[in-house]
């Protein structure tokens, strides 16, 4: 039974400074990574798509580990906050996937010389994108709250088995897909990519965070205040 | 009321147990899963598993290795690509057809797509350029591929 839609969590007021941060990280990293971050030696400036492709994937990484710990926590609390956190972020989640799937085809064309090729990282990524679409049908399937959430639980922590798939798949088995160059695996060899590089990369990556975690303020109440109507109908 | 309230306090509820157990099984899921996927999956042979498979003529096959020295060439005029792809051991004689990607170079990464003829060439239909994950601006003196078309 529902009866309040308060965060477990103590409350911080972030929610101006989440946008304000985003945003202005998000414009230095734009300005580091079409100006400031030097030319690639073999890719030449096509390897910039680099600055959206990486920040994306850890957001899909994320916002689906995000997915699976709400999962949990609904199913161990049945507090609701749980569930708008779990539905908040499997929307952003798949927003991102698409985005990475999208960047990653437009890196790959001038590159590889295909759009798309049925190799091991593209194929569980397309996995992904699809069991998280799967992930929201199923959440439009039941007008019971409680009965919704719980299924909506259940596959939101199978479905993050995918995760660690799509990161691994490229050091697991013959691969179109370069190894990563960040979250390597330990003796993988020696940092492979310039510092100013890297340090472009890191920008980005922060920027898209702060992007995530300003949409997930906002989509949480959103759905905070839907639960809010569900839970007065009932009294 | 009181009934449901204590069994909803109780840190191992019935339903909480079933929960660790559910989390159990999706882990030895995902174990065995990521074991077969990794030990199955295949996106590409290398000359040398390929020849030691007997891949027959005619047959769709991915070949990756790389591009061999000294091999690459490209005719414009007949639109005809063809370069030896090599995995240290096993060279196999690559003949494609149309432009090839603009990383495709001698010394580096190549996936392709096709079959082998009759006579042991690979005839491929698709010449995809791989490239690592190594990324450096150009060594001084050294022209920087501004626009990679």
């Amino acid at each position: 039974m529902i009866e309040t839609t308060a965060s477990p969590f103590p409350q911080v007021r972030l929610r101006p400074w989440l946008g304000i941060v985003a945003a202005a990280l998000s414009i230095l990293a734009m300005w580091m990574g079409l100006v400031w971050a030097p030319t690639d030696a073999v890719q030449g400036d096509v390897y910039r798509v680099i600055y959206v492709h990486v920040p994306t994937a850890w957001l899909a990484y994320l916002a689906f580990v995000v997915v699976f710990l709400a999962s949990i926590g609904w199913l161990w609390t049945r507090r609701p906050w749980f569930d708008a956190l779990a539905v908040a972020s499997a929307e952003i989640g798949v927003l991102f996937t698409g985005l990475f799937i999208v960047a990653g085809s437009i890196w790959a064309k001038p590159t590889w010389g295909v759009w798309w090729t049925w190799d091991p990282r593209l194929v569980t990524t397309a996995v992904m994108f699809v069991m998280y679409v799967g992930y929201l049908l199923l959440r439009s399937l039941s007008s019971d709250f409680e009965r919704r959430a719980t299924r909506a639980a259940i596959l939101g922590i199978v479905a993050v088995v995918d995760v660690p798939i799509v990161h691994l798949s490229v050091l697991w088995m013959n691969s179109q897909h370069q190894l990563p160059t960040v979250l390597r695996p330990p003796g993988g060899g020696s940092p492979s990519m310039d510092p100013a590089m890297s340090l472009t990369l890191v920008v980005s990556v922060l920027a898209f965070t702060f992007v995530y975690l300003a949409l997930i303020v906002e989509r949480m109440d959103l759905e905070r205040a839907r639960q809010q109507r569900i839970i007065e109908a009932r009294s | 009321m009181a009934g449901a309230d204590a069994r909803a306090t109780a840190l191992l509820s019935p339903r909480r147990l079933l929960l660790i157990a559910a989390l159990l099984v999706a882990v030895v899921i995902a174990f065995f899963a990521a074991q077969s996927l990794a030990n199955s999956a295949v996106y590409y042979l290398t000359p040398t598993e390929a020849k030691d498979k007997h891949i027959g003529p005619g047959v769709p096959t991915r070949l990756g290795g790389l591009v061999l020295p000294g091999t690459l060439k490209y005719e414009p005029t007949s639109r005809t690509l063809v370069f030896a792809i090599s995995d240290g051991t096993t060279n196999v004689a690559v003949v494609g057809n149309g432009v090839p990607p603009a990383l495709l170079k001698e010394g580096a990464g190549a996936v392709v797509e096709g079959s082998f003829a009759e006579d042991g060439t690979f005839r491929a239909t698709s010449v995809i350029a791989k490239h690592d994950e190594k990324y450096a601006p150009p060594s001084p003196g050294a022209t920087p591929a501004h626009n990679t078309p």
